[in-house]
């Protein structure tokens, strides 16, 4: 796949199709790989594909010096393509400026895998090329949101709360879950406003349950479970069991997955009066 | 003639420490792959074996993440404030690596400059640090790079080093380890082995240099392309210090606080009037290696790093000091290969 990656990414620049191709590259030795930016087509022997791709891509596509390179090539996988559709949805890329690679993926490795066991889009979907074949791994057999729902219908309320405290007392506010996360692409965002300041800087238990609710909520039908947060939290916080609880709220209470249509409206950017209120309470 | 101590009793002291209303703390594998140094109330949840660097460091036990300063409140026109009591637990960190101890003696002179900061120099006379010689290292370990070893002495009370069947090797360093290990140690005829470290990785000197006469270089643009601007290489490093201050509370009373802070968030020089002089990536990765290896060592004499690899282990992105310093090797050895044809 790797060559196929390379060839592709070669023709595209050399053809101008894209101005630049935003990739992986190998990290060190074991270690995840890591985000490269090529402008020239001789640089395309750095692209690689393993299974230590765990980078959501879409995050770095506000960046100045790529944004102002015009089209520009991203290579993809499932989830991350999904997140691509949120921003498209959200007006923050426009799909014409972006040739999109998707790679085939059957997951990516333990211990941070836990978004891969319930994945369901291991060919990305709405991209202009797909390299490889899936092989339909035995990674896809668990239910979506399994974790979230035996969470839920297994702890009680007290349980739960006694759960965050303990995850939650671990944050630094090192916002490491902000800086990966594609949907957190706010030039200006609230954590960081103090005239007059809504969720205290301080990593007290206060400060951090301000933050990361504040950010699940925020996520609230946008979040598509690429796992990232949860990858870099230098704590171990698992964060990913916190912001997809609200997408599968999102799924339950509105059938509506993110990233799965870019012709959808976002689950809170619209409203209809059959919608149900009897959460309200 | 050694002084040893097994397992066993090493966990018995623990307990004891513990039952005399000390603080204890240490390395605990809190789930899988995920090994922290966090305050325990009973020796079992300590992990003392060296497979697993802790993702955090010891600094938090002398330089919180959260501290209150002061208290105010006020009363009409007037406020009264209130010095945030210092603390006074006795701490004892177990298990600590020798990278992550000898960020004290470093960290001791910026708190301890000019000016003493209360807090961290009461913490430090409450603390007694008991490090593990590692017999183990992976790939971002580089103390031996910037001086040290996996049986360095820095910042340590007592280093125990293991014999690899379940004794340790005990070596008191100062009173206050003589004090905590009094009697609980054992004569044995053999040393232990002492544990080598990684290869030297690079020369740190023409990197230095490099910093010193080549502010302007293009290398931190790539560098500052990737990073993806969090503070999570400053919060888990041992010796990264820089804090926030901030008061929080409402119209009647409140608290100044210190916060870790980080200089690669955008915020970090953000000035009243709008301008901020370091306003892209590329310019506060700079900085953060400069200050390291540059402006602290120019004032205090010692590089502001131990090689313990954190920053580049939890680094989102794989940056961090390690892969800056090995970008900037490969740029003086691509210049100087140029210099040579």
């Amino acid at each position: 796949m790797i060559k196929e990656l390379q060839e592709l990414s070669r023709s595209l620049l050399e053809r101008g199709v894209v101005h630049g191709i935003l990739g992986y590259a190998e990290g060190a030795s074991g270690a995840a790989a890591v985000q490269i930016f090529i402008t020239d087509a001789k640089d395309v022997d750095k692209l690689t594909w393993n299974d230590r791709c765990f980078s959501n891509l879409a995050a770095y596509l506000s960046r100045a010096e790529i944004k102002q390179r015009g089209k520009i090539g991203i290579v993809v996988k499932g989830c991350d393509a999904r997140a691509l559709t949120v921003l498209i949805q959200e007006s923050q890329v426009n799909r014409a400026n972006l040739h999109l690679i998707g790679m085939a993926c059957d997951g990516v490795s333990e211990p941070w895998a836990a978004k891969c066991a319930d994945c369901d889009t291991h060919v990305p979907a709405m991209v202009d090329d797909v390299i490889g074949q899936a092989s339909g791994s035995p990674q896809a057999s668990k239910e979506r949101y399994g974790a979230i729902r035996s969470f839920l219908d297994e702890k009680s309320p007290a349980e739960r709360m006694a759960f965050w405290q303990e995850e939650l007392a671990r944050c630094t506010k090192c916002y490491a879950c902000r800086a990966v996360c594609p949907m957190c692409y706010c030039l200006r965002c609230i954590v960081d406003k103090n005239r007059p300041t809504t969720i205290d800087t301080s990593a007290t238990l206060k400060g951090n349950f301000a933050w990361h609710i504040t950010r699940a909520f925020h996520l609230a039908g946008r979040c598509v479970g690429c796992g990232e947060c949860a990858r870099v939290c230098p704590a171990g916080i698992d964060l990913g069991l916190l912001n997809q609880t609200l997408a599968h709220a999102a799924e339950q209470h509105f059938e509506y997955r993110a990233g799965c249509d870019p012709e959808k409206m976002p689950v809170i950017g619209c409203f209809n009066a059959s919608d149900q209120e009897d959460f309200i309470r | 003639m050694s002084d040893a101590i097994s397992h066993e009793a090493l966990m018995a002291l623990m307990d004891s420490w513990i039952s005399q209303g000390r603080a204890v703390a240490g390395p605990v594998a809190l789930k899988s792959g995920l090994c922290l140094y966090l305050p325990i109330v009973q020796s079992k949840r300590l992990r003392l074996d060296t497979s697993a660097r802790p993702r955090n460091s010891i600094k938090e036990f002398l330089f919180p993440k959260h501290e209150t300063l002061c208290t105010f409140a006020f009363d009409g026109k007037d406020v009264e404030v209130a010095d945030a009591p210092l603390p006074e637990t006795e701490t004892i960190l177990c298990g600590v690596r020798p990278c992550d101890a000898a960020s004290l003696p470093i960290m001791d002179r910026v708190f301890q400059w000019d000016d003493t900061d209360p807090s961290y120099a009461k913490r430090r006379e409450l603390t007694t640090v008991v490090t593990l010689a590692c017999t183990r290292y992976d790939v971002y370990c580089t103390c031996t790079t910037f001086g040290y070893s996996p049986s360095a002495h820095e910042g340590s009370d007592v280093l125990l080093v293991p014999y690899g069947d379940g004794h340790y090797e005990v070596f008191c360093l100062t009173e206050k380890g003589e004090n905590l290990f009094n009697g609980a140690v054992q004569p044995l005829d053999e040393s232990a082995p002492v544990p080598t470290g990684p290869d030297k990785r690079f020369d740190t000197e023409p990197i230095q240099a490099f910093l010193r006469d080549q502010f302007d270089a293009p290398v931190w643009s790539e560098i500052g392309a990737r990073c993806m601007s969090c503070g999570a290489c400053a919060h888990v490093c041992p010796t990264c210090h820089c804090f926030d201050i901030v008061d929080e509370g409402n119209a009647t009373t409140g608290r100044r606080v210190r916060n870790w802070d980080s200089c690669q968030f955008a915020m970090f020089t953000m000035h009243a009037s709008g301008h901020n002089p370091r306003s892209d990536q590329a310019q506060r990765q700079r900085q953060r290696i400069q200050h390291k290896f540059r402006m602290y060592p120019e004032r205090f004499g010692s590089i502001l790093c131990t090689g313990c690899g954190n920053c580049t282990r939890n680094c989102p992105a794989g940056l961090g000091v390690l892969h800056a310093l090995a970008t900037i090797d490969e740029t003086i050895a691509i210049s100087q290969d140029k210099a040579n044809s």
